[in-house]
């Protein structure tokens, strides 16, 4: 990734950095290799090649020499052993490390700077969105007619897990992670991040995760969707382990990441910049964090019992050794429900933010905004066995969990209050990030309505494992959180390149993914209530006619995405300057230049009101 | 958003990179209490699957299985790959159903009240450093408390190894397999010895520090943000102690 | 500052268009459960379809709520012209919407609560003192059927036949990895879990096949886990049954 708009910095020479000045993403590579290699071949060759679960462990040993190898190429292990035997960074080697002068080049490294990691999660969305989507159009190619053969029975299989987790991962970070990072600091009035290396770390290790997760691709054999229970893990060959172990390493990105956030609003906010000022979209920020943090353990501990079961026959899923698989359903949707509010959260509070600024007014009811966002999350950690209604566990619970469920209604309805409210009466500035939010307000009521439904028992007992269900949530996740996401992206990317994402290929990916996302899904609708369950890699002639058109439609959303991704890429360095408040906005992020100094304030303001007084005159030093 | 951008050039404004040590250690112990939450909540977790497992008690097998009793070898070991075609050759014709016993509390408490010791190591370094101000007596302290987490993972991996293996049928051949109990405690010990090797590798780094001179007696907040965490480790041993010497065996 | 009274226009057209959307909308959901889903078999499917009427209907005049609000924002204040709009009237809080909005929302949400957990209690109540019970294996990729046949033998199958008017009782177990077991025309599903048994129940009403799917992933031919059911009269279930090669 490169910008014109770069400083122009004179070539100076340099100390500090150490070892770090030889290390980017291709030692990082090279050792990831080298250490999944070694770990390999020491593994292969000490372990007992009769015993069943040989392979497996040989297969995590080598998964944790590549993510070892990665964090040693790359660079996250310097300082905690530079830390150990007493050698602290100097401000130079901070300095360094944070990427001053060193251009485009700082992209590809362990770098600190929170806005170089913004962008490189940017770019980590759109890599992990592109594998997913390419793996979608497969699915759905294998769909186009009842017995089509495009791709082999079992390679089918595997790619609805894949593309499952992939997406999930992409979205887990779409808001979050560039936006998190790049605009949330400044918003508070920070010079960066509260830990800028825990921050590289979670985006490094997120790479190393998904070069795991995507190998899982090569090695084979995850057919089991993306939920992964047991028993049927026992069948999965070695890609099972690789999954696991990049999920476990996974959840160690999340967490560090919502501790960094968390700990950067609470401890660096500058002066005045009380909690009632804060901008919405940090409020989200810091909320999603905290159901992360609540949520993601439970990932990982599901991830290490799936471990210790392949590799040292413990007995936790294992019926016939007195476990049982509804231990690891239970665990897996603790996590799994909160997970989609840690997705939800950040894009709704983005689209109050954006609301805002469009419609000149200030967020309507910023009480209700923040209630609604600590409501769902609060709500989300009580509903988990919704999820399980038909597995025939604990039948007694259903009435209970069907209330949590149902009350979560009640929360996300405030969302939409609130954004109506807040365009209520507004001068609506309709450019690209407003019509994205438009689109999302459309697809997010289908995707909460068809949400009840599911959470009525007497309904579930038809729908649940149907392709209802997929269409339900592929309207929460592509409908609205990457409507959410896009949106986000079109009203900050001026702030990263300093270019205008183009309006008018904006708008054409818009309508392109706009109406996709209703035939597709709707026409999904219609194939599930007719009777067609999930994950089938072929059917019956009676839902062909849904199936092809959902095709049809799936077609239409990637070549919307192939549009705004080459929009993406093209106004990166020729797009319409936007000068460094293009959207006359008031949050701190607007009023430092574009791009952001590397410690984006000379001086640190002082914050008097919240961000929401359009039309006073700005003052700026 | 007004801004005055005049009236804050005092000793704080130049941000992130030079503020005072207690500015950045009460972010720093705010991280650690967040990070010991998120472990809290996976404690949690381990506890609810102890619990579950013990309270379904799937086929009667928490602390039974069909099978054949693992080998026994020198020194009670058994812990390791085995190739079950070696112990096939003396197998009885017919599987029955083996009963473990509850591991060894004894064991359990001693590697528990080590973990503790060490934390009360760390603690009374923290204060000599702090309180007391005598770097000596730190760096003394804190390479005590290190070697004795060290020995409380010898004395976790020698209870790994205790955990009795049953040879139980799969695909017709005899393979190595833990019950759900015993898989439960290897899950809480290796919980344990995960976190005493991030306690040895912290206390590893105060001493080497300490010695170094990277840390003196005014610069002693590193040790208190060690200390917070290696507190709460024992603090989290003697919990899972209490609760699977106490709640064991299925009445 | 900024007029209050800056932006207001008249709500007759939104009212107008929230009328008419949710007049399609009811429409809609009147009509389009019974239509798309599969045609009914029994009192648990007539249940489920009831119950996808009564939630749309009461869903449809709050999405058509919200579009109409969208389409009535779009329609009368998006800004026209290439410069910076000026700033709107700084409306920051409204109790009395944020109270209405919500009391509105919990009432929907409490009404929904009360017909599921009414229609829960029907489902699950019922037994009849004379059940039929059907043991149902599932296994990769087939289902076969138990019965209990004449003089204490057992009558295997691997279509499922059902008397009509009867309450049928399943077990339902798995051989190997975890199988959805549902009956699409008769509303019920659960899963087949290895090493223990789950249980629905359900009485068929109308004479003709139904199908039987799986509805959990369940390994390379999950989708040609697939079967025929039958539901025959008391009288010709009970001579198929006797018909059957009984099994030890």
């Amino acid at each position: 990734m490169t910008t014109t708009l770069e400083h122009k910095a004179p070539v100076i020479k340099h100390e500090g950095g150490g070892l770090a000045r030889h290390q980017n993403f291709l030692t990082a590579m090279i050792g990831g290799i080298a250490g999944a290699f070694i770990a390999w071949a020491i593994a292969h060759h000490l372990l007992d090649q009769n015993v069943r679960t040989t392979s497996d462990a040989v297969a995590v040993l080598t998964g944790c020499g590549w993510i070892v190898g990665f964090w040693f190429g790359i660079g996250a292990l310097n300082a905690p052993f530079a830390w150990l035997v007493g050698k602290d960074q100097t401000r130079k080697d901070q300095l360094y490390y944070a990427g001053e002068d060193q251009g485009t080049k700082r992209y590809w490294k362990y770098c600190t700077d929170h806005k170089v990691v913004g962008v490189q999660y940017i770019v980590m969305t759109m890599v992990l969105l592109g594998a997913g989507g390419i793996l979608a159009m497969a699915i759905r190619t294998e769909l186009i007619v009842p017995g089509n053969h495009f791709v082999n029975q079992q390679v089918y299989n595997g790619f609805i897990a894949v593309h499952g987790m992939l997406m999930i991962l992409a979205l887990i970070v779409a808001v979050a992670g560039p936006w998190g990072n790049f605009v949330v600091p400044i918003m508070c009035g920070a010079k960066d991040m509260a830990f800028p290396r825990l921050n590289a770390l979670s985006l490094w290790t997120l790479v190393a995760a998904a070069g795991l997760l995507l190998t899982t691709l090569a090695v084979g054999s995850l057919t089991m969707g993306w939920v992964v229970l047991a028993p049927i893990t026992d069948q999965a060959g070695v890609g099972m382990d690789f999954f696991a172990l990049a999920i476990l390493v996974f959840t160690v990105s999340t967490t560090v990441a919502g501790v960094n956030t968390i700990c950067t609003v609470f401890t660096m906010r500058t002066k005045g910049m009380t909690l009632e000022r804060l901008p919405i979209m940090v409020w989200g920020a810091i909320i999603a964090a905290a159901l992360g943090l609540y949520a993601f353990p439970y990932f990982s501990l599901v991830e290490a019992l799936q471990i210790l079961d392949r590799t040292f026959s413990t007995s936790f899923f294992v019926g016939t050794g007195g476990g049982t698989g509804w231990l690891q359903a239970n665990l897996f949707w603790l996590m799994g429900h909160p997970e989609v509010y840690v997705i939800l959260i950040p894009a709704v509070a983005a689209l109050f933010e954006i609301s805002a600024v469009m419609a000149r007014k200030p967020v309507f009811s910023y009480r209700t905004a923040i209630a609604g966002m600590v409501g769902l999350a609060g709500l989300s950690i009580l509903v988990w066995a919704h999820h399980m209604f038909t597995t025939g566990w604990a039948p007694t619970l259903g009435g209970p969990f069907m209330v949590t469920t149902e009350l979560i209604s009640i929360p996300t309805g405030l969302f939409f209050l609130v954004l109506i409210g807040t365009l209520w009466r507004g001068n609506i500035w309709m450019k690209l990030p407003t019509v994205w939010m438009f689109g999302f307000i459309a697809n997010f009521i289908i995707a909460g309505i068809t949400g009840i439904y599911l959470s009525d028992i007497p309904i579930d007992n038809q729908l649940h494992g149907t392709m209802f269900v997929t269409a339900h949530f592929h309207y929460v996740f592509v409908g609205s959180v990457l409507f959410g996401a896009i949106a986000a992206l079109a009203f900050w990317y001026p702030k990263v390149t300093g270019r205008f994402l183009d309006e008018k290929l904006g708008r054409i990916a818009f309508w392109l993914a706009f109406i996709g996302v209703q035939v597709t899904f709707m026409s999904m609708f219609v194939s599930g209530l007719r009777g067609m369950p999930r994950r089938y890699s072929s059917y019956s002639f009676i839902f062909e006619h849904t199936n092809f058109i959902t095709t049809i439609g799936a077609y239409m959303i990637m070549a919307g995405m192939l549009v705004l991704g080459g929009a993406v890429i093209y106004c990166w360095n020729h797009g319409e300057p936007s000068g460094s408040n293009p959207w006359h906005a008031n949050s701190l992020e607007w009023l430092v230049s574009t791009p952001p100094p590397l410690e984006n304030f000379d001086v640190l303001p002082v914050i008097t009101e919240d961000p929401y007084n359009f039309g006073k005159e700005l003052v700026r030093s | 958003m007004s801004i005055d951008t005049h009236s804050h050039h005092d000793a704080h404004a130049d941000g992130g990179h030079h503020e005072p040590p207690e500015v950045v250690d009460g972010r720093q112990r705010m991280s650690i209490w967040l990070f010991i939450g998120g472990d809290a909540l996976t404690l949690a977790a381990l506890v609810f699957t102890y619990l579950y497992l013990r309270g379904v008690n799937t086929s009667g097998h928490w602390m039974s299985m069909l099978g054949y009793p693992g080998p026994q070898l020198p020194g009670g070991h058994s812990w390791a790959f085995y190739d079950a075609n070696v112990f096939n050759g003396s197998n009885p014709a017919a599987p029955t159903t083996i009963v473990t016993g509850p591991l060894s509390s004894g064991l359990n408490w001693l590697g528990t009240v080590v973990t503790a010791i060490s934390a009360g190591l760390i603690w009374s370094a923290e204060r000599a450093l702090r309180v007391a101000k005598n770097k000596s007596a730190f760096t003394m302290l804190a390479a005590l408390g290190t070697i004795v987490a060290f020995v409380a993972i010898l004395i976790s991996f020698h209870q790994l190894s205790l955990i009795p293996q049953i040879y139980s049928i799969h695909n017709d051949s005899a393979v190595m397999a833990f019950t759900a109990y015993g898989s439960s405690m290897m899950i809480i010990i290796g919980a344990a010895i995960v976190h005493l090797m991030l306690l040895v590798f912290l206390g590893l780094g105060l001493t080497l520090r300490s010695a170094r001179g990277a840390i003196n007696v005014e610069n002693w907040y590193q040790s208190r943000l060690v200390r917070m965490f290696w507190v709460w480790v024992a603090i989290s041993a003697v919990a899972t102690s209490a609760l699977t010497t106490t709640i064991n065996t299925i009445h | 500052m900024t007029s209050s009274n800056e932006n207001k226009k008249s709500l007759k057209s939104f009212y107008v268009l929230w009328a008419i959307l949710t007049v399609f909308g009811v429409v809609v959901s009147l009509y389009a459960p019974g239509y798309l889903m599969p045609k009914s078999m029994s009192s648990s499917m007539h249940l489920s379809i009831l119950t996808m009427v009564v939630f749309s209907v009461s869903a449809a005049p709050v999405a058509a709520g919200v579009y109409a609000a969208t389409l009535y924002i779009m329609r009368n204040w998006a800004h026209k012209g290439d410069g910076v709009p000026a700033a709107a009237p700084a409306i920051r809080e409204s109790a009395k919407t944020v109270v209405t909005w919500t009391l509105t929302s919990v009432i929907l949400t409490v009404f929904l609560l009360i017909w599921g957990l009414g229609a829960l209690a029907v489902d699950n109540s019922g037994a009849s003192s004379n059940p039929l019970v059907v043991n149902v294996t599932g296994q990769q990729w087939v289902w076969s059927f138990q019965y209990a046949g004449p003089n204490g033998t057992k009558v295997e199958s691997n279509d499922l036949y059902l008397p009509e008017g009867r309450e049928v009782v399943f077990h339902i177990t798995s051989l190997d990895v975890t199988h959805g077991f549902w009956l699409p025309q008769m509303g019920v599903q659960v899963d087949a879990n290895e090493g223990t048994f789950t249980e629905i129940h359900t009485t068929p009403n109308k004479l003709g096949t139904f199908d039987v799917r799986c509805t959990q992933f369940c390994g390379l031919n999950h989708a040609f886990m697939v079967t025929q059911g039958h539901v025959l009269t008391p009288s010709a279930f009970t001579t198929w049954l006797n018909a059957q090669p009984a099994r030890s």
